[in-house]
């Protein structure tokens, strides 16, 4: 194997993946929630449901 | 403040020995799709002994009906005896429980369509398959479930071809 097949095959193997899928979905969030557990994604959510009531209740106070 | 605990409405569930699957959006989320769901929908095994569970259970955690819930309507076992869905208000937030979804899919034909899954503390909840969330939002095809699909359908890509 030559020099210039090394680097082209090692040039192939760090492409960067896709951020996009063709439809628009943000592929970078679906490997990130991939990357979680079944507990933390659960606990993920959890936060954030409870972050926003707490902004709604807030401003519904206004 | 209004608080929600996904987490303590399925301890609760498990401690009282509750059979049910996470189906819809939490189901999408615990399968490591990222989208945003406020409530928890589940199929229920409809044995008259889990029906008693089931009642005392949301007895428990404060149910009422989500239609008027000025009314406080509380679920009664006629309502969980049929295959309808039944929208509640729980003291930990919204819980929908689901006698079947989709083509009349019950507890017992979903059992071999989910996993069971560790969520924390050892409790492990049985998770309805990405596979058949997509089938059954195909089936039903409301533009709700058709504006989720591109995510879900992506997600189980990424996790079949995902290292492990």
């Amino acid at each position: 194997m030559g020099v210039s097949e090394t680097v082209n095959e090692t040039a192939q193997d760090v492409a960067p993946l896709p951020d996009y899928s063709e439809d628009g979905v943000d592929l970078t969030l679906i490997r990130w929630t991939l990357s979680l557990t079944p507990e933390e994604r659960l606990r993920f959510l959890e936060e954030r449901i409870n972050e926003i009531l707490a902004i709604r209740e807030l401003n519904a106070t206004k | 403040m209004q608080q929600s605990s996904l987490f303590a409405t399925l301890r609760i569930l498990c401690k009282n020995d509750i059979q049910f699957i996470v189906v819809g959006g939490l189901a999408a989320v615990l399968n490591g799709a990222p989208i945003q769901t406020y409530d928890i929908d589940l199929v229920y095994s409809r044995d008259q002994a889990n029906l008693d569970r089931l009642l005392n259970f949301l007895q428990e955690i404060d149910a009422i009906f989500r239609l008027q819930p000025e009314m406080r309507l509380r679920p009664a076992a006629s309502h969980l005896a049929g295959a309808g869905h039944l929208n509640l208000l729980t003291r930990y937030g919204p819980v929908d429980l689901l006698g079947a979804i989709g083509d009349n899919l019950g507890y017992s034909d979903l059992l071999p369509r989910s996993d069971e899954m560790e969520i924390g503390e050892g409790i492990r909840v049985r998770v309805l398959k990405l596979e058949t969330l997509i089938s059954i939002k195909e089936q039903l095809a409301s533009d709700k479930d058709l504006a989720a699909l591109p995510i879900l359908r992506q997600t189980l890509r990424l996790a079949m071809t995902k290292p492990d």
